[in-house]
Formats: structure tokens, sequence, C-alpha cells
């Protein structure tokens, strides 16, 4: 027999406890890295190279002597860090864009999606890319490059909550009741999109951690010798022969974290569809 | 009373917590015809689904019984096999309960198919003739995207009846209509189910239509069978308040027009 | 008078594509203009020459660097009406003809890797959603899941260290044959043929909630007869958008795979590019992936119009 839809919900619910606590361990981990370490994650030395998982060095030492379990935990933060902030700029800028648009329309909507259209009529990844590249690498660059067009599924978004909520009787008669644009931005439509819009940034954040690390794989995002990921894993890999933990172990890292937010992402969004269906 | 084709002994369900049908009983012979009456929500299509077996009601108590057998949960092979070839069913919605982007043809043949007859067109357009559709071959090749309400309705029937079913059930067949256009096809309906000797079993909120050409109607209200009995009966010496509200109704009832 | 729908609506979509590709050629053209680093200065160091003040400004000079914006802007385009794509900072060669090698490669890969996503997903996701909260289904999306979750690059460094180097059955640079194309195409097709996988499944399960698969189930019709003849047909125009939208995902990949494996496409050719800040290369990589992208698409969109008649009446 069939789950009840109260069954599910519960089930949904579980869901999102679980992953939402293994999300936090991994950001409260990120956070207290510099706490956690057991050793210093820059410091090389020449008769400390490439030494297999044990002792003092739980996942081993780099091609330089570093260790390589210090360095997985410092990487957390940028990855991690680098992430949440690019996520947490595309949902202002894009949630702001998209409200200002869905709600007071004309040239402003038509030209801002106007762009929109364009950002999203090329591939991403070229787009970032290319701009990165051009821009010359770096945190800064990499972030840019991915926030081109990841700030227009914000807006996009945004806006169609914004117009239809805009409908609404309740707030179409604040509307006619002199309210201003701002009050009515601020009091009805940013907490009802809200929700949508963290779900939203929720899936989000999955990709953009591949989009970051893979930027930083490239050598266009995160520059050695500062722990990330994806540059780790770039920088290792041509030793993976002799020393596999230096590669394997970052990528695990990275695996775990996107497989944790997706999954969250994941059931967020089949929690809200499931209760938006009872 | 005939040979009882269709049986439905004291069946209760739901679609989640409170029930829908309770405690329902209902036979229906070969050849016969009962019209179902009830307001919308009443749940005189859920009696329907509950035949066919529709998966998201639960038959909470009771026993549907086709033939003999006790089908109430059959699955599978054997639902699907009585689906269509010895129950056919007009849905509510004629033009959604086809593909709407393949023609007629094909998805006629895949019917037909299915139930291991063979494909004639001869037949289908002498179908539709009599359901006053001309230029059939013409209207096979269309999809039901491309065609009216009626046309849709008219295309269900046929199609329901070219596989011969021993009972046919109809949802509100005339919902979609207008009202000149649903008498005439509930009238033609009734005289292809006369002709083949084919039961019949019509949920309708219209006690008009019904009184027309049930041999038998049920009375149905917030899921119980409130009255049930022949025709001239229920039309003539009510019994219950509800049945006689109804029949207040319906102007200038009379039978046969 | 009234003119055809569907040729009315690709003529839109053409010149809309062109405006499309122009303001994405400016835009990239300025950020280049406005980029921190020097080709000249770059070329010169590369070629081992001294840099004074004297030798940078005559290279700036040569490379048309000194002109105003909108006149290199506009000479630049002019030459790509002619197919002309400029010549390379690097090594002064025309840039069209490394574009051109570099695309054949590519090609080569992105069809590789899409037709092998394809094979995996399309009986995967079929599957899925016919079988749907049965343990196949749960073990199908458990495994498209972890995929959708791997950055490309991890599986391929991965694949390379499993089967290069520990089963040593493939050469760690790939050659150009068959053999050599399958650990990239692979690469490329893990995280793609997950994606197709749960958007295939999704698909197929809104196809399988329409009305009319119920009235055909009550009429008795073969599961076999609705899924293939009704359900995969109706959701062939959502199928072809979703493939499309993923090429760009395969565009973006193909960087990232190339030079791992040093697979010698445009995505290779584009990172040597930005190392030596060769912008005409870049620049025309984006455009001509743009251009490839935005017409694949197109087509997806024109070849839903005509799969579903039903979505040009509503747009109407």
């Amino acid at each position: 027999m069939k789950p009840s839809v109260k069954d599910r919900i519960k089930r949904q619910k579980l869901k999102i406890v679980i992953s939402s606590a293994a999300a936090l361990l991994l950001v409260l981990a990120a956070l207290a890295a510099p706490l956690l370490v057991p050793n210093d994650p820059y410091r090389t030395g020449s008769d400390l190279i490439r030494k297999a998982p044990g002792g003092a060095f739980p996942f081993g030492t780099d091609n330089l002597g570093r260790c390589v379990f210090s360095r997985v935990l410092v990487g957390a933060r940028t990855t991690i860090g680098v992430t949440f902030l690019l996520v947490a700029l595309s949902f202002l800028i894009g949630t702001a864009a998209g409200m200002l648009c869905g709600y007071y329309g004309s040239v402003l909507d038509e030209l801002l999606m106007r762009i929109a259209d364009i950002m999203l009529a090329f591939p991403q990844m070229v787009v970032a890319i290319a701009v990165a590249g051009i821009l010359g690498g770096g945190i800064a660059g990499a972030m840019a490059a991915l926030g081109i067009t990841m700030w227009t599924g914000f807006a996009r978004l945004a806006r169609s909550h914004t117009k239809s909520i805009k409908a609404l009787p309740y707030v179409q008669a604040a509307v006619l009741g002199g309210k201003s644009g701002a009050y009515i931005l601020a009091h009805h439509i940013l907490p009802n999109i809200l929700a949508p819009m963290v779900t939203y940034a929720l899936t989000q954040i999955g990709t953009t951690m591949i989009g970051i690390s893979g930027l930083s794989f490239l050598g266009l995002g995160v520059v050695p010798p500062q722990a990330e990921w994806g540059s780790m894993i770039s920088e290792q890999r041509a030793y993976i022969q002799i020393a596999p933990w230096a590669v394997l172990f970052p990528a695990l890292a990275a695996v775990l974290t996107i497989l944790v937010f997706n999954y969250l992402g994941d059931a967020v969004m089949d929690y809200r569809a499931l209760s938006k269906n009872r | 009373m005939k040979g009882e084709l269709l049986k439905i002994e004291h069946l209760t369900a739901s679609y989640g917590e409170e029930p829908v049908l309770k405690d329902i009983l209902l036979g229906i012979g070969e050849g016969e015809s009962v019209f179902l009456v009830g307001e919308s929500g009443s749940g005189k299509s859920s009696l329907l689904r509950a035949v066919l077996g529709m998966e998201n009601l639960t038959v909470v108590s009771g026993r549907v019984l086709y033939d003999g057998k006790d089908i109430t949960a059959a699955g599978g092979k054997q639902r699907r096999e009585l689906l269509g070839r010895e129950i056919g069913f007009v849905p509510q919605n004629p033009a959604g309960s086809f593909n709407p982007l393949r023609r007629y043809e094909a998805q006629i043949r895949d019917i037909m198919g299915s139930h291991g007859l063979t494909w004639d067109p001869e037949e289908v357009t002498e179908i539709l003739e009599k359901l006053d559709l001309k230029e059939g071959k013409k209207l096979l090749r269309m999809r039901p995207y491309e065609m009216s309400g009626g046309m849709n309705q008219r295309m269900a029937i046929a199609s329901a009846m070219l596989l011969k079913p021993r009972i046919l059930l109809c949802d509100e067949v005339t919902s979609a209509l207008d009202t000149t256009t649903a008498a005439r096809v509930v009238k033609e309906l009734g005289m292809l189910c006369t002709q083949r000797k084919t039961a019949l079993l019509m949920a309708t909120h219209h006690l008009g239509i019904a009184a027309r050409l049930a041999d038998r109607i049920g009375i149905i209200k917030d899921g119980r069978m409130t009255e049930l009995g022949d025709t001239d009966r229920i039309l003539t010496a009510p019994r219950e308040v509800y049945t006689k509200q109804l029949l207040m109704d319906v102007p200038r009832l009379g039978r046969g027009r | 008078m009234k003119i055809n729908t569907p040729v009315r609506r690709l003529f839109l979509r053409a010149a809309e594509l062109i405006i499309i590709l122009l303001v994405l050629s400016f835009l990239v053209f300025a950020l280049m203009y406005l980029a921190p680093g020097d080709p000249a200065e770059k070329r010169l160091t590369s070629q081992g020459i001294a840099v004074t003040k004297q030798v940078l400004q005559a290279e700036r000079e040569r490379l048309g660097l000194l002109r105003p914006f909108l006149v290199r802007y506009a000479e630049w385009l002019s030459g790509i009406v002619r197919g002309d794509f400029g010549i390379s900072f690097k090594d002064e060669l025309p840039v069209s003809g490394k574009l051109l090698a570099g695309l054949k490669n590519t090609l080569i890969l992105s069809a590789g890797s899409f037709f092998l996503s394809l094979a995996i997903a399309l009986p995967l996701g079929i599957a899925g959603a016919v079988l749907k909260d049965r343990i196949p289904d749960h073990l199908i999306r458990i495994l498209s899941f972890v995929g959708n979750s791997m950055p490309n690059y991890l599986i391929s460094v991965l694949l390379m260290y499993f089967f290069c180097i520990r089963l040593r059955l493939f050469p760690v640079i790939a050659a150009g044959d068959l053999k050599g194309l399958f650990l990239p195409a692979l690469s490329l097709a893990i995280p793609l043929s997950s994606r197709f996988i749960r958007q295939i499944r999704a698909e197929l399960l809104s196809q399988l909630e329409e009305d009319y698969v119920t009235g055909l189930r009550l009429r008795g019709v073969k599961e076999s007869d609705i899924i293939l003849k009704n359900v995969l047909p109706a959701s062939l125009g959502h199928v072809l958008t979703i493939l499309a939208l993923a090429v760009g995902t395969l565009m973006g990949g193909s960087v990232v795979i190339e030079t791992i494996f040093r697979w010698p496409g445009i995505g290779k050719l584009v990172m040597d590019s930005i190392k030596a800040r060769d912008y005409p290369v870049i620049l025309g990589f984006v455009l001509i992936m743009g251009t490839i992208y935005a017409v694949i698409n197109l087509l997806a969109d024109i070849a839903g119009g005509i799969l579903d008649p039903r979505t040009q009446k509503k747009g109407e």
C-alpha cells in the first residue's frame, strides 16, 4: 500500500533534519578549521614529503610535505565559504532585481529580463571559464565569472513569484489603499517569496561548489598555496601514483559535501512540493 | 429481477480519512440501465471509480462482484482484461481521456489490439454514424485536441462500444455539452445500449435525463444510496424528502417528453 | 496577409539569436579591454625578448592594441562576418584555423559522451519511471544522485587513477582513437547521464500523471502500449529541450576534461590561450560555443513545436 501524504511529509521532514544536521556539522567544521587542524596546513617539510596516512598525519602528507588532513579542513573553509558567499550575493542581487522587475514592470523589467535572457543564452561554464580566464584567476574573478549567470536564476524566480503575489486580492487592496511600493514589497511580497527563494538557494549550493572547485582545478579560481579542494586535487594529481591519498581525501571531502548539500536541497524541495499538494 | 451482472455489496470506500461511499448496495442485470442521480460531490462518480478499481480510492469494506466473481481488489492483468472489454467506461472529460496528440485511429487500434480485437474501419464508421457523426473516416485521422467537446464525447462512446462490453459505465457524459447536444447524445447512447443489450450504469446530476432512459434510478446523497427503485416508482411515488426535492427541481417532467 | 507561424517564429528566433550574440561579443570584448595583464608584454616575455618601453610600445602598436576600443570592436566584428576571427597574439596564426582544428576534436569528444550519456540514461530513466518506488528505482535514484554530485574533474582524476594507473587498461594521455576517447567521454558522461536520468524520469512521471494515461488504462490498453506509443513520444519534446540545454554543460565540461586528458580540442586550446592572454582565441571560443549552443537550442525548440502543435497555438 502507498504511504499516505501525512507519512510522506513526516519522512521528508526527517530527511531534512538529518541532512541539515550533516550540513551544519560541515559548516561548523569549516568554521572551526583553524582550531581543529593538527598541523599547520601551509608548513612544508622536505623530510615529510608524501608520507602515507597514519600517526601525526591522519590523511598523510602531500608532495610538499604538508598535512593533507589539515589542508582538507582548511580547504573546507575556502570551498564552503566562497560557495556560501557567492550563493548569498546572487540571492541578494537576483531577488532584489526580480522583485523590482516583477512589481514595477515596464522598462526596467524589460531591460533586466533581456539581460537575463542573454546570460542564459550562453552555457554557464563556458562564460565562467572565459571571464575568469580574462580576469586572470583569483577568488574574486571566479566568483564574478559564476555570478554573472547565477543571479539570473534568482531574478527570474523572484520575478514570477512577485508577479503572482502582486495579483492577489489582498495585495491589490493594499495597492489601492495607497500603500507605497516599498511598503508592499517589504511587508507582502518579501515574506511570501522568501521560502521558495531560500529553497532555490539551497539547491544551488552543490552546483556552485562544483563550479568554484572546477574553476580552481583549472587554475582560474583559488590560487595555490591557499588550500581549496579543487586546486589541491589539481596540484597533487601528478603524484597520484605515489601519493594517492593527497588526491583521494580532498576528492572524498568534496563529494561528501556536495552530496550533503544536494540532498538537503532536494529534501526541502520535495517537502515543499508535498505540503503544497496537500 | 434479471441475472445480476454487476453487484455492489455493502461498499464503503474513501480517498483518505472520511468515506465518500457508505454501505452502497446495488445490483445491475444484463442489459439493464441504471442511473445514479446526485449532486456533484455526492459520491456517484466515486461509485463508478470503485467498480473500475481506480488506484486512489480505497475500498474500506464490502465487495464488487462482476459476473459472480469478486473483482474488488483485482489488479494487473485480470483488471486490464476486464476494463474496456467487459466493463466499458465513458469518462466525464472525454477529450482528456485520450492522448491529445495522437490520431483517433491509432488510439482506437491500440485499444482494440490490447483486447485481441481486430481493427475494422467500417465497424467504427458505422457506430460513429449511429452517434450522428458523419465522415467518420476523416474524424479518425484527427487528434483529440483538434475536435470539439461533443465530437470527443461521441468518439469516447464509440471507442467504448466497439469493444462490445457487457456493461457500460458513464460518468456525467453530458457535462461537457450544451443541453440540446447532451439530450441527443444520451438518447443515442441509450439506443445503442438497448440494441446491443449492453447494461448501462450512468452517473448524472440531471434527474430529467435519467427519467427518460433509466430502467431504475438510484438517488445518491453524501455517499449513501438514499433511494433506489424502478424509474416509474421514483418519479410517481418518491419516498424520501430529498428525492421529492430533486423532482421539484426538474421542470415539466413527464415521461416521453 | 498571414505569415506562416513556424516560419515566422524561426525568423524571430534567429533575429533574437543575432542580437544576443552581438551583445555578448560586445561584453566579452569590453571585458578584455578592461582586463588586467598586457598581451603584448606576455608575448614578448614568452619569446624571451627583453621588455623595454620602446619595444613594448611597438609591439602594442603592431598587435593593434593602441587604437580606440570601438574601432577595434568594429574591425573585429567585420572580420567575424567574413569568417575571420583575427590573428592569434601567441603565434600570429589565424584564430579561425586554430578554433576549427580544435572544434573537430571537441565535437568528437562531445558527441561520444553525449551518446554514451543517452545510452546510459534512456533505459535507466525509463526504468525508474515505470518501476517507481520499487527497488530498481531506488537503486537508480541513488546512483544518479551520487553521479550528479560528482564534479567531472574529480571523476576523470579517479577514472585515470583506477583505469590507467591501477589496472593499466588505458594510456594516461588519451590517444586520438576510440580507446583514447573512452575515458574522457565517460568522465563527461557520468554526471551528464545522472542528470538525464533524473530529468527523464521526472518528465515521464509527469506524463504518467496525465489524465489520458488513466483514460487509456481504464480502457484496458496494454501498459507497454501506453509507455511506448503514448508516454515516450509525448515526452520527446521536453526531453529534446533537456538534451539541448545539456550541451552547455558538455561544453564547459569538455574544457576541464580536455585539459586533464590532453585532448587536443577547443577547450584545451582556450586554457592554453588563457595562460598566454591570447584574447582573440578566447573571444572566438566564446562566440563559437555560444552560437552552437544557441542554434542547438533553437532547433530543439522548433522540433518541440512540431511535436506538440498545441504549444504554438498557446503562444499566439
